[in-house]
């Protein structure tokens, strides 16, 4: 990160400048698919990437560029990637990194769709995981293999809340020459930033808190230009020979943003997952009001969580800065400045009275997204989750009366109005 | 590549392409605790313009092993002698801050035919402040962070990247990182001391090009024109960015060269 801009002023600054033909303050949308070459000379530059610029949408832009060059500054990473979604991000990583016949080590408490990708899709192109859990590193150490070739997790898991010890689990990695990638959207580089713990690789969803408004769906990857490729044997395709413009070694030719030219030169050119200017846009007006907003949803839910721990309709809540969660020491100790506002709670009368409550509130949202300025409730077992057998469900601790919410920015007294909406509504049911 | 050089492992990135001694070949030098990695945006543009290209990592520095050199004249003629083993005949050699100062040494004993000289972010002189030749030893990845920091413009601080999606301050900290943790606290020492450059100035016979840097905090523009003053005829130019001219301005840097090149031909 800048020594002389601190966050705040990164936030709104970072990636642009004003243009200097125009004057526009705020960072252009960039709205064309590609870009007119002064010459044969410069296209073929682009081409060969020998110097930076953008030749075609799908592989850069402008506004894009402004966006990833943000995230860059905010994470303090090396380079960054943006892309069409979260899961494009994880998906860009792991085929960048990985090929038929390695392994993976995951946390088995992950977001649904991280566990379907690793544990149904990606072996069918000779890609294994195996699942551990994210809170015992020695566990992750054991699971390690001699063809594995990244470690993944998610900075607070969705939706158990669980902390990731970074600290201890880079050090793992980092003594395996293993690159740690993490999942860090619910944190987002407002709360924690995971480069300064050794984690090596940052996936985001932006769509999330990021842009937080709950408009424009965005993935990201970030480099911490952190990690040491140079094992041909282990990571070939990004320190040995690539068949992508004749034989490009990117550890040799881009060093610390190797990853990152390797994902824009093979992942995006041919999967094709771009991201629109107008999301990076959108995505980037957002970013501009992130600290504010973060302190406020780490105000809000710190409030809430008084509320539903002494209400007498709640069974159970779950939240890493209450000191009766598991991780509550790691999450002190690498998130002071708040857990995230992801709250879980289960409501007495299990699975019917969480399904009484959801369609009993008014204010709050019942839909599958977290992390937008308004407050969002969801029904994991029923929704989001409802594709897990019981037992994997249970793996990932979950309950079938655990609702998550996700704490917006509204005054929380009229969320706690609309919560005691819905646990009249749970009573009623109860009687 | 990697060769076997005076007994250990040194890297020579060569911009993507073989090093054909044929042909005309640039020799890029990095600057105080850089690699070859500060010349992304050269090696590779120039190798497909169909020069031959070396950067080489110097002793200790990026990929290469070795004990780092601990002044300029060794460093002179470590390049000299890796020059003579590459069998390298027309060479222009292109120095960056610490490389410039390299170059000008590298004039006095050359035994390749040298075709020119061209400095970028240069002088012929690099005092350090005595707070950072501490901190080089006593903390380098301080020291570093501090001078990726100051050497860059505002294009540092805002995070604009002439490469999509890339961050001068995250990547130039971890290039600087890729040396052994000995490699900046030589570097500097070496600028600091070296005394010659007047003198070293004064004797190049060869047409030389400079190109310097409106808000450079490393060797600042006042003392980069003095240099240039030193140089029969120096083609010299300003671009408007920070000390990291080769990552600030890369294509504006490539055309000037490029221009300069195409005039020697």
């Amino acid at each position: 990160m800048s020594e002389n801009y601190k966050f705040d002023t990164l936030s709104l600054h970072a990636g642009h400048i004003p243009d200097k033909e125009t004057g526009s303050r705020a960072v252009p949308i960039y709205q064309t698919t590609s870009y007119v070459f002064n010459s044969t000379e410069e296209a073929a530059s682009l081409y060969n990437m020998e110097v930076g610029g953008h030749l075609y949408t799908r592989i850069s832009n402008p506004t894009v560029a402004a966006l990833e060059q943000r995230l860059a500054a905010l994470e303090g990473g090396a380079s960054a990637l943006a892309c069409s979604s979260g899961m494009a991000a994880m998906h860009l990583v792991i085929s960048a990194i990985c090929s038929s016949g390695d392994h993976i080590v995951a946390s088995s408490k992950m977001y649904g769709a991280n566990i379907n990708l690793l544990q149904h899709t990606m072996p069918r192109f000779g890609i294994n995981t195996d699942f551990v859990n994210p809170n015992d590193p020695e566990a992750i150490k054991r699971a390690i293999k001699p063809n594995t070739k990244l470690v993944f997790g998610e900075v607070i898991g969705n939706p158990g809340l669980d902390i990731m010890d970074v600290p201890e689990i880079a050090k793992i990695c980092n003594s395996k020459n293993i690159p740690l990638v993490l999942d860090a959207t619910f944190n987002t580089p407002y709360l924690m930033q995971p480069f300064k713990h050794g984690a090596n690789i940052i996936v985001h969803s932006l769509t999330k808190w990021l842009g937080g408004h709950g408009i424009a769906i965005g993935g990201a990857v970030v480099n911490g230009g952190n990690f040491d490729w140079g094992d041909k044997y282990k990571f070939p395709t990004i320190s040995g020979p690539h068949f992508a413009l004749g034989g490009i070694s990117f550890w040799e030719e881009f060093g610390p943003s190797a990853l990152i030219a390797k994902i824009r030169a093979e992942g995006m050119y041919n999967f094709g997952p771009s991201l629109s200017p107008t999301n990076a846009f959108h995505l980037m007006q957002g970013i501009e009001t992130l600290p504010l907003r973060m302190k406020k949803h780490i105000e809000n839910t710190h409030s809430i969580l008084d509320f539903l721990v002494n209400h007498e309709m709640v069974e159970w809540v779950k939240h890493p800065d209450l000191e009766t969660h598991p991780d509550h020491e790691v999450a002190k100790r690498i998130l002071p400045k708040g857990s995230g506002s992801i709250v879980a709670f289960g409501i007495k009368g299990g699975r019917e009275a969480g399904k009484a409550f959801i369609e009993s509130v008014q204010l709050a949202s019942h839909l599958a997204n977290v992390g937008d300025a308004k407050t969002l409730l969801i029904h994991p077992g029923s929704t989001t989750h409802s594709h897990l057998s019981s037992e994997a469900m249970k793996e990932g601790g979950l309950t079938d009366d655990m609702i998550r919410l996700s704490v917006g920015l509204e005054d929380i007294n009229d969320i706690k109005k609309d919560f005691e909406r819905g646990f009249k509504a749970v009573k009623k049911l109860n009687k | 590549m990697i060769i076997n050089f005076k007994g250990a492992k040194t890297y020579i990135g060569t911009g993507g392409k073989s090093l054909d001694i044929n042909k005309m070949t640039l020799c890029f030098l990095h600057g105080s605790g850089q690699n070859h990695l500060s010349f992304i945006q050269q090696a590779r543009f120039f190798a497909y313009k169909g020069y031959s290209v070396i950067v080489p990592d110097m002793p200790a520095h990026g990929f290469s092993d070795g004990n780092p050199c601990k002044s300029i004249k060794e460093n002179a003629k470590w390049i000299n002698d890796l020059l003579v083993d590459l069998k390298l005949k027309d060479v222009v050699v292109i120095g960056h801050s610490q490389g410039c100062l390299v170059a000008l040494e590298l004039n006095r004993i050359l035994k390749s035919s040298l075709e020119a000289l061209i400095f970028v972010a240069g002088s012929n002189e690099i005092p350090v402040n005595q707070f950072l030749l501490d901190l080089s030893k006593e903390n380098p990845q301080k020291a570093s962070q501090m001078m990726v920091t100051w050497g860059h413009g505002i294009d540092g601080d805002m995070s604009i990247n002439k490469w999509p999606g890339h961050s001068h301050y995250g990547e130039g900290n971890n290039i600087m990182c890729m040396n052994k943790p000995t490699a900046l606290r030589y570097d500097l020492q070496s600028c600091n001391d070296y005394s010659d450059g007047i003198d070293a100035a004064n004797i190049i016979k060869v047409p030389a090009l400079a190109v310097l840097a409106k808000n450079d905090q490393m060797t600042p523009l006042k003392s980069g024109l003095k240099f240039v003053e030193l140089i029969k005829n120096c083609e010299t130019h300003i671009l408007d960015c920070g000390h990291f001219l080769p990552s600030e301005r890369p294509m504006e840097l490539n055309s000037i060269i490029n221009s300069f090149l195409s005039k020697l031909k």
